[in-house]
C-alpha cells in the first residue's frame, strides 16, 4: 500500500462510523457505503467539508515579531569552562527550535550529566531551555532555571510553531558534513517527543490538514546557487543566497507523512491545483502550561535573573549551566556567527470550527488554538526572507496584504460534493 | 532527588562491602586499540539498537552522556558484568569475554575516558577495582 493511500477518506469514514450510529445519521455521504465496500472499492471521492476561515482585517487581534536565531554552523552544544563552572550552549537554533528542542535537550543534558552533577542551573526559559529543564529532570538531576523572562514572553513564544526541523537551522558550508547526523539524531528523538505529547489535554501538539494552493502545477524547489553571486558567508557576515542554506528533509521521509494532489472533485478551493499533506504543530499556551507544570512537580525551582556578563555564569552554586539564551547569546556570549532572521505573524480570532492549515501565494495561514496565525513569506525570497534583519517591531501591513489575497478564495470555496 | 539517594546509596554499600577503588577511569585503564577494536564489535552488535553513534533513540538508552549518568560511579565490573549477562538484549549472553572487554574500552573512550598504556584487565577481581570516575569539567566536549 502506497503512502498516499495511508490517509485514505476510508479512514475517515470508519472512524466517523465507530464514532456511532448519530454520527452516521448525520453523515448522509457516507452512511452509503458499508466498511466492506470501502475496503475492496477504495474511497469514493469525497470533498471535506471545510469552513472557510474568516480573513476579514477585523479578525486581526494580535501581531507578534520575533528574531530566528540563526547560527551558521547550526546550533551551538558545545562546551567552555568559565571559572570551575562548565558551561553547556544549547542555542541557535533558527527557525527550528521548538522543532529540535527534545534533541537538542537530550545532548546538551548528556554532556551535563558527565560530570555526574546531582544539580544544574539552565539559563533561559524558551522551548530550549523549559524543554531543556524538563528533561535534565526526567534524567534525575535537581533544576533551578535562571532567566530574564518565562517562556510566554520569550521570542519561542512569538514563533509560528509547527514542525519544520530544518527551516534555517544552518548553512551548509560552516555546518560541515557532520552536522546532518547530528541533525538527524537531533529531530528524531524531537519527533517521539512531541508523539509522547499528542492528545494531551488542551492539544499541546497537533497534526491537521494543510493545503497548498496553486493556480499552476505546483513545482519542486530547488536551491541551485545563482553563479552571478559571488561569495558567500564568512564569519560574521550572512548568507547571500539561498542555495547556502542547508537542507535535510529527505533524512526523515519514513516519518513525514506525502503530500497528495487533491483531484478536482475533492478540491474544496476555488484554485486549479491543492496538495494536500499532513502538518504537526504545537500549541504554545497548553505546550507552556505542561512543560511549567512539569517542572514545578519535579520541583523545579524558577529564579528571575538578568545576566550581562558570561562571568556571572561562574558566581552561580551549581557547577553545571547549560546556556538556552536563544538570540541574545549573540550579544551575551560575542557569538558573532549568530545573525537574526527577522519574521512576524499575525492572529486573527481562534476559528475551532475551521481546523486546517492553508498556503496561495505569499499567504500562509494555520489554525491554532490560540488563533489563527497568518504569515507572509514571499516565496521569491525563501529563506533569504528576513535575512540579517533585526528590527523585532510588528508591522500589519504585510498580514493585511496577504489575508487580502485569500479573501476570494474564503469565498469560493465549495460545501460537499 | 532520586539520583542523589542513589549514590549516597552506592556510597554506603561501596563503604560498606568492597574496598576502596585502587583505580579510575580517569586513569588510562584501556588502550586505543582495544578501544578500536571495539568500536567494531560495537557496529556489529549494538549499533542497531543504540545507534551508530551511540547515541540512542527515545526508548533506547544513549550510550554517550547519559551513559554516565547510568553508570558513573560503578566499578568496571559492574558494566562488564552486565555487558555478558543482558546485552545485546536479543542475544544476551552471546558476547565473546574478549569482545565484551573491547565494548567497555570503546565505551569508556566514547564517554570521554583517556586511553592509556596498558589494557584492561581481564580479571574480574582487578575490574572491580576500577571506578568509573565522572568526567573532569574541562574533559566534556
Ligand atoms: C517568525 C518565526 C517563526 C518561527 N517558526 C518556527 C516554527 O514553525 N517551528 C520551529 O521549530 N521554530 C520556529 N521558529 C524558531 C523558534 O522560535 C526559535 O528557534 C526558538 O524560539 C528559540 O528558542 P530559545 O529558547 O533558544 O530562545 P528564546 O525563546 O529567545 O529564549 C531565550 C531565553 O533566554 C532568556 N535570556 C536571554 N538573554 C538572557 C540574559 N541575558 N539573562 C537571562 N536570561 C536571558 C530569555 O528571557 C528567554 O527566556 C520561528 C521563529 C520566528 C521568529
Amino acid at each position: 500500500m502506497s503512502r498516499q493511500n495511508w490517509y485514505p477518506q476510508a479512514n475517515l469514514a470508519r472512524r466517523e462510523m465507530l464514532r456511532g450510529g448519530a454520527a452516521l445519521g448525520a453523515v448522509g455521504a457516507l452512511s452509503a457505503c458499508s466498511a466492506g465496500k470501502v475496503a475492496s472499492a477504495g474511497p469514493a471521492p469525497r470533498r471535506p467539508y471545510l469552513t472557510p476561515m474568516r480573513v476579514t482585517p477585523d479578525q486581526l487581534i494580535d501581531m507578534k515579531c520575533c528574531i530566528r536565531p540563526v547560527r551558521a554552523a547550526g546550533p551551538n552544544l558545545g562546551t567552555q569552562m568559565i571559572g570551575d563552572t562548565l558551561v553547556v550552549h544549547n542555542y541557535g537554533h533558527g527557525g527550528s527550535g521548538w522543532s529540535l528542542s527534545w534533541g537538542s535537550a537530550e545532548v546538551a543534558v548528556g554532556k551535563a550529566l558527565s560530570v555526574l552533577p546531582s544539580e544544574i542551573a539552565v539559563v533561559g526559559c524558551g522551548i530550549i531551555g523549559l524543554t531543556t529543564a524538563v528533561v535534565a529532570q526526567r534524567a534525575g538531576l535537581k533544576v533551578t532555571i535562571y532567566t530574564r523572562d518565562v517562556i510566554q514572553r520569550t521570542r519561542s513564544f512569538r514563533a509560528h510553531g509547527s514542525f519544520t526541523p530544518d527551516s534555517r537551522v544552518a548553512l551548509s558550508a560552516p555546518a560541515g558534513a557532520g552536522f546532518g547526523d547530528l541533525w538527524e539524531q537531533m529531530t528524531r528523538l524531537s519527533w517521539k517527543g512531541f508523539r509522547s505529547m499528542l492528545g494531551l489535554p488542551g492539544d499541546p501538539v497537533v497534526f491537521q490538514d494543510a493545503y497548498a494552493l496553486s493556480d499552476a502545477p505546483p513545482v519542486k524547489k530547488h536551491h541551485d546557487a545563482d553563479p552571478a553571486i559571488k561569495g558567500a558567508w564568512e564569519p560574521g557576515g550572512l548568507p547571500l543566497q539561498e542555495s547556502e542554506w542547508a537542507h535535510f528533509m529527505d533524512r526523515i521521509k519514513d516519518l513525514v507523512p506525502d503530500p497528495v494532489m487533491l483531484p478536482t472533485a475533492e478540491n474544496p478551493f476555488p484554485v486549479a491545483y491543492t496538495r494536500r499533506s499532513s502538518e504537526m504543530h504545537f500549541n504554545f499556551p497548553s505546550y507552556a502550561h505542561h512543560l511549567l507544570t512539569e517542572f514545578y512537580q519535579h520541583g523545579g525551582l524558577m529564579v528571575m535573573r538578568d545576566f550581562n556578563d558570561p562571568s556571572q555564569y561562574g558566581q552561580l552554586k551549581e557547577k553545571v549551566v547549560i546556556n538556552a539564551t536563544g538570540y541574545a547569546a549573540r550579544d551575551l556570549w560575542r557569538d558573532k556567527t549568530v545573525f537574526p532572521v527577522r519574521g512576524q505573524t499575525g492572529w486573527l480570532v481562534p476559528q475551532h470550527d475551521a481546523p486546517y492549515s492553508l498556503r496561495y501565494k505569499n499567504a500562509s495561514l494555520m489554525a491554532k488554538n490560540d488563533g489563527i496565525v497568518v504569515m507572509n513569506n514571499p516565496i521569491d525570497l525563501g529563506e533569504m526572507f528576513g535575512v540579517g534583519d533585526s528590527m523585532e517591531l510588528a508591522d500589519p501591513a504585510p498580514i493585511l496584504e496577504v489575508m487580502k489575497i485569500v479573501e476570494p478564495i474564503m469565498a469560493g470555496m465549495k460545501g460537499i460534493a | 532527588m532520586k539520583r542523589i539517594s542513589k549514590l549516597t546509596l552506592a556510597g554506603a554499600l561501596t563503604l560498606a562491602a568492597v574496598p576502596a577503588y585502587a583505580a579510575g577511569t580517569a586513569n588510562g585503564v584501556y588502550t586505543e586499540a582495544q578501544a578500536a577494536e571495539g568500536a567494531a564489535v560495537f557496529a556489529e552488535r549494538c549499533a542497531m539498537c543504540h545507534g551508530k553513534q551511540a547515541e540512542g533513540t527515545w526508548e533506547v538508552p544513549a550510550l554517550k552522556g547519559k551513559f554516565m549518568g547510568n553508570w558513573g560511579r560503578e566499578s568496571l565490573a559492574a558494566l562488564s558484568d552486565y555487558l555478558a549477562r543482558a546485552m545485546p538484549q536479543f542475544a544476551p549472553g552471546t558476547l565473546e569475554p574478549k569482545d565484551n572487554g573491547r565494548l567497555v574500552a570503546y565505551l569508556l573512550k566514547i564517554n570521554g575516558h583517556p586511553a592509556g598504556a596498558k589494557p584492561l584487565p581481564e580479571d574480574h577481581a582487578a575490574l572491580a577495582a576500577i571506578r568509573i570516575d565522572p568526567l573532569a569539567a574541562t574533559a566534556v566536549k
